[in-house]
């Protein structure tokens, strides 16, 4: 069988999930015998317009970002969103809590108005064309990017957790930061990652999104419990959460 | 069997003599938290700790184990035969321990399970310090009567060493010289564990342990069902951090050949969402509340009607680790026992 | 040091042994027919209702009714809804590929012991006729040893139909009655129109004499066995088959407990008197 031609694209966004697949470091190679890269801006000179597998990290924030995500789409008989920016408009999506002027005049002073800053509020890729498969995370884990690259050589659908952080806290013996009676997303937000943040003593930012059906209500309820107020509560799902739907 | 009494200084010897002969698991500092971990010096144990993080039963149903491999000569088993010492284990939780030994053993018996603690010994220690949260003493588990290798009651400065089983007085063949423990020492670990019966109540459980299946059996429909899932996160931290959960999930992944890999069981609870959910899309348990009456009839009751023992042994994890604090076994059976409201 | 060998007496409860697809035949959209045989040589030695656990290498394991009856020796078979995984992976094999098979596992439909010298009445609702079959092969097998033998059998639509070849037989079968619906017609079918629970009342069954076999999708229990308790089958001679999330097999995971049973060791077929009371059970 021949092996499937992937390109992989990025809107707006750090780039740095890509970076995370380069950072498999010896293991490109195995993922080299299992797809053949045709455009891949980070790791390749070569560009193509004939791929069966588009891999698209970045939200979508202007209006010709969407004309050419739908451009992307139509070739490829897989779309996979790669990471938070992609899979649920990410830290880009911070934005949205605020009027498209008073960004632009936040950002570019008194050139702001000027055409070629356009700027729409941040969607997630979803939210523009139909997506098969999200990778998540604010950088995803590349041990599960290889793994549901393997999936997919396998036809096989990933496990992609639908279970909080918590529990992977728990297999970790990883103390839970509500012990320290600091707010931490986990209990809302979609294992995956092997928790390394509460693990290496910060909070979960809450970036793979939310479980499926996440308890916002109980999260608001525990606060006062925890010393805690709603605004702190919302101010920490500022970053990832804005204005997100729960995550599937 | 014997039981010997060995100041810090033979003990120390002894554990550090332990370490160069095989694995030694032993209950250390972990920031300001305690937990078991590969144990260098023995001047790392900490026998005064209140309670681990992570249940010594993660050293015999690993969070994530390899049940077997296959490739082009089809499926193997892969067992886990290197010995090893758990040193230091607290009374309750060997309790769980010998509850997954049931478990484990009967009908068609788990070789990996049982392969792995065939090669363990349980160096089980009574409490010094109670943690926040332990009700062991109101579980009947603050004292281990029977069962584990070698018990060690701390006596002032000085240590009872019991041997337990012919794996325990193996392991105390360092200890032949060292010196009986008089009736006194005896006495003395007596009081040690009135006092730790008394001690570990953190929590004050008002029905005795042996009445509780017969109250679940008339609070199926009871409110504090509903009431108390509510706020559950379904993050399953009481599942994972309970001494006595065992339920686990099966997956597989290859290798980049995609011919070779393995198949591997991880940690699994009924309080996830996903636990009771087929293939065609029907989740049996779908409601948080349903789950969450299914941990508890199961600790109190499934369990309990096989076996014959409460599958809760006291140790107040589950407390803790529940961010919505919901998860007080105490709280609920108090509350069950206050009778249908 | 981790070894390949089991180091213990005993064997692995959970190592499957290779078996080989002798035979894959698509039989709707979503169901494929299949035939397999244990490379040793040996027959799997099930009873109808029992269910065995199938693995892909490198996909996984899934817990598949047998559909053949015992009598049938040197192989068995398996119809095989593409929902998961391993069932999807599984309509991909290719004839002669080896995968594994634990089991059989469970309890079975008591062919061999209460069923005997009664009236049987199965009712399967749409991929509840896969293990059942397996029983109405045995009973028909020793057609001597059974009273009449009535099936009724329920599909969403025509094109849904299992064994439609088989089931033409049983209608033409002298010593059998088979009543048949879909949920939905369409231009191929004459036949009856509705819910399976329809077509009981028109089922003469003596009460007493008859043996009622259950196996369906989740919602069928709950208006079959009241239709069964109307027409004074007794709860005693009611069995029905569950499903449940299932993966090891053998009362160890957790996954398929219903109250205190285990649907794989206790189950998949219960006696209705034993689960009755029982509650999440129906």
């Amino acid at each position: 069988m021949d092996k499937p031609r992937v390109a992989i694209f990025d809107f707006a966004c750090c780039e740095g999930c890509q970076l995370q697949i380069v950072n498999l470091e010896e293991e490109l190679l195995d993922v080299l015998t299992l797809i053949q890269p045709v455009e891949w801006r980070e790791a390749l000179s070569d560009q193509s317009d004939t791929y069966d597998i588009a891999i698209v990290e970045g939200s979508i924030t202007r209006p010709e970002d969407e004309e050419k995500l739908r451009e992307i789409r139509a070739p490829a008989a897989i779309l996979i969103a790669l990471g938070a920016c992609a899979t649920m408009g990410g830290i880009n999506k911070l934005k949205n809590n605020f009027a498209m002027d008073e960004v632009r005049a936040e950002v570019y002073g008194k050139d702001g108005s000027m055409p070629h800053l356009n700027t729409l509020p941040t969607r997630a890729l979803d939210e523009v064309v139909k997506v098969d498969l999200k990778i998540h995370g604010c950088p995803i884990n590349n041990r599960e990017f290889a793994y549901i690259l393997r999936c997919l050589a396998l036809g096989k659908t990933p496990a992609i957790p639908n279970y909080p952080v918590c529990v992977e806290c728990k297999m970790r013996g990883t103390v839970c930061r509500y012990e320290y009676n600091e707010i931490c997303l986990g209990p809302v937000t979609r294992a995956g990652c092997n928790a390394p943040c509460p693990s290496a003593g910060f909070w979960c930012f809450g970036c793979r999104g939310y479980v499926d059906d996440p308890n916002v209500q109980a999260a608001r309820e525990v606060m006062e419990h925890y010393g805690k107020t709603m605004d702190d509560l919302k101010s920490r799902l500022l970053l990832f959460g804005s204005g997100q739907e729960p995550t599937s | 069997m014997t039981i010997k009494k060995i100041g810090p200084t033979t003990l120390e010897r002894w554990v550090d003599s332990l370490i160069g002969q095989q694995r030694v698991f032993g209950a250390q500092a972990q920031g300001d938290k305690f937990a078991f971990a590969p144990l260098t010096q023995a001047a790392r144990l900490r026998l005064d700790y209140d309670v681990a993080v992570t249940a010594p039963k993660a050293f015999l149903q690993p969070p994530c184990e390899t049940l077997l491999r296959f490739g082009a000569r089809g499926y193997e088993s892969v067992l886990d035969t290197e010995p090893f010492v758990l040193f230091g284990v607290h009374p309750y939780d060997a309790v769980g321990i010998l509850q997954m030994d049931t478990v484990f053993a009967e009908g068609q018996p788990d070789i990996h399970y049982l392969t792995r603690r065939a090669q363990a010994t349980l160096v089980v220690c009574d409490v010094q310090n109670a943690s926040p949260n332990v009700f062991a003493g109101c579980m009947n588990t603050a004292v281990l009567e029977e069962g584990g290798d070698v018990l060690l009651t701390r006596i002032n400065d000085d240590y009872l060493v019991e041997g337990r089983s012919a794996k325990g007085e193996a392991l105390m063949k360092a200890l032949a010289s060292e010196p009986e423990a008089e009736a006194g020492d005896l006495q003395f670990r007596k009081m040690v564990w009135d006092h730790n019966r008394q001690l570990l109540r953190r929590h004050e459980l008002k029905v005795k342990p042996e009445d509780l299946p017969a109250m679940l059996d008339k609070s199926y429909d009871h409110p504090v069902w509903e009431e108390k899932s509510k706020r559950c996160f379904s993050c399953g931290s009481c599942n994972l951090v309970c001494p006595t959960c065992y339920c686990f999930n099966v997956r597989e992944d290859v290798r980049w050949d995609l011919q070779n890999g393995e198949r591997v069981r991880t940690w699994d609870g009924c309080m996830l969402t996903e636990f009771a959910l087929v293939a065609g899309g029907h989740n049996f348990r779908r409601k948080k509340a349903e789950r969450y009456r299914h941990r508890y009839y199961r600790k109190g009751k499934y369990l309990y009607d096989q076996h014959r023992q409460i599958a809760c042994v006291g140790c107040g994890r589950c407390i803790g680790a529940c961010v919505a604090k919901i998860a007080n076994p105490v709280e609920v059976y108090n509350r069950l026992a206050e009778g249908p409201r | 040091m981790i070894q390949s060998k089991p180091a213990m007496e005993g064997k692995d409860i959970y190592l499957p042994e290779p078996a080989k697809l002798l035979k894959v035949e698509p039989l709707t959209r979503q169901e494929a027919f299949f035939e397999f045989t244990l490379l040793s040589g040996r027959d799997l030695g099930h009873l109808p209702g029992q269910f065995v656990e199938l693995s892909v290498p490198g996909i996984g394991e899934a817990p598949i009714s047998v559909s053949s009856s015992p009598t049938v020796r040197g192989y068995f078979e398996m119809v095989i809804r593409r929902a998961g995984n391993v069932t999807t992976a599984l309509h991909r094999m290719e004839p002669g590929s080896i995968l594994g098979v634990r089991g059989p596992f469970g309890t079975h439909f008591p062919v061999d012991t209460v069923m005997k010298g009664k009236d049987v009445l199965f009712i399967c609702g749409g991929i509840g006729l896969v293990p059942v079959r397996s029983a109405i092969q045995y009973v028909l097998h020793h057609r001597a040893d059974y009273g009449r033998v009535m099936i009724v059998i329920g599909t969403k639509t025509p094109a849904d139909r299992l064994f439609a070849e088989e089931m033409e037989k049983w209608r033409k079968h002298k010593q059998v009655t088979l009543l048949e619906t879909v949920d939905r017609r369409d231009e191929t079918w004459t036949g009856a129109e509705g819910v399976i629970t329809r077509l009981l009342p028109l089922v003469q069954v003596d009460p007493p004499k008859t043996i009622a076999v259950i196996c369906g999708p989740p919602i069928m229990y709950k208006f079959v066995v009241v239709e069964l308790i109307k027409m004074k089958v007794p709860d005693e001679s009611i069995f029905l088959s569950f499903e449940r999330h299932m993966k090891c097999g053998v009362g160890k995971c957790g996954h398929c407990q219903i109250n205190g049973i285990y649907v794989c060791q206790d189950g998949p077929v219960f006696n209705f008197t034993d689960v009755r009371e029982v509650e999440e059970a129906i």
